[in-house]
């Protein structure tokens, strides 16, 4: 095994994926999926296909209200649960799990 | 308004009977859900200018938005369909209701007011999902308006929820 082939081992075991983008869609007053597992340098986007507007909403960070159509991103920072909820819906929640 | 809640209910119940012929034609149907829309916005913009409470206000700000963007699809699919929203006894019996309502809530501040318009909205909004449920849908003939009404729906179903929560949060007893 030359030296290249061995960083290139060491690079798929041992570093971190490349970040992915995961999708959430809100329809039916609903955060689909409603719980959402990513790793940190994930992008989390939610794509409203209600009539109402919406947003994804937790401390800290949120996405803008969101029209019918329109989309809003987040990119994952910290390792931890995250509680999110429609701002304008409080009834409304969704759950991301961030963890390596 | 309860008086026009038991005719809104008496509608209902008649629509319900096997028997029973669809009661409304599509432009009747399309004038009750701008109707049902209207009056929500309406008074939610006269809670605004009530409530110094910030869930209740919060609350209100939601109705005005999603009733309004609601009402903008329907005119849009009105406007797409040829359809003009024809007047009917259903919409009258919602606007009394209306009228009524405000009627009652007018006197009130403070607490009072945003129990009573707590408990008005819970009312209101369950009697709109009872009509989606088991006049509007049903009787509807065209194949878009149905589909408005059935994505509609949850959102109606959402903001009695959030109604009752907020409510839930104000304590105090019923009516006043």
């Amino acid at each position: 095994m030359n030296w290249l082939m061995a960083v290139l081992l060491v690079a798929a075991l041992g570093g971190a994926a490349p970040p992915r983008t995961h999708t959430v869609e809100i329809r039916g007053m609903e955060f689909h999926p409603a719980e959402l597992t990513v790793a940190p340098g994930d992008t989390v986007v939610w794509i409203n296909r209600d009539i109402v507007p919406h947003t994804a909403t937790a401390k800290g960070w949120g996405t803008d209200v969101l029209t019918q159509g329109q989309s809003g991103r987040i990119v994952a920072r910290h390792a931890g649960m995250i509680d999110y909820a429609c701002n304008l819906h409080p009834t409304m929640h969704g759950k991301l799990l961030v963890r390596d | 308004m309860l008086v026009t809640l038991a005719l809104v209910a008496a509608t209902l119940q008649a629509a319900q009977k096997p028997a029973a012929a669809p009661d409304l034609t599509d432009p009747e149907v399309a004038h009750v859900a701008v109707t049902a829309n209207a009056i929500d916005i309406d008074l939610a913009k006269f809670a605004q200018t009530r409530t110094r409470t910030p869930a209740v206000r919060q609350f209100a700000q939601t109705m005005i938005t999603d009733h309004s963007a609601v009402n903008a699809q329907a005119a849009a699919l009105a406007a797409k369909l040829g359809v003009t929203p024809a007047d009917n006894a259903v919409s009258q019996s919602l606007q009394t209701g209306a009228a009524d309502a405000r009627k009652s809530l007018e006197p009130l501040q403070g607490a009072a007011f945003d129990r009573a318009y707590l408990d008005r909205e819970i009312g209101y909004h369950q009697v709109v999902l009872d009509a989606i449920d088991k006049l509007l849908i049903p009787t509807t003939d065209n194949a878009e308006l149905k589909k408005l009404l059935v994505d509609v729906r949850p959102a109606v179903a959402t903001h009695l929820e959030h109604a009752k929560h907020v409510r839930s949060e104000l304590g105090g007893a019923s009516g006043k």
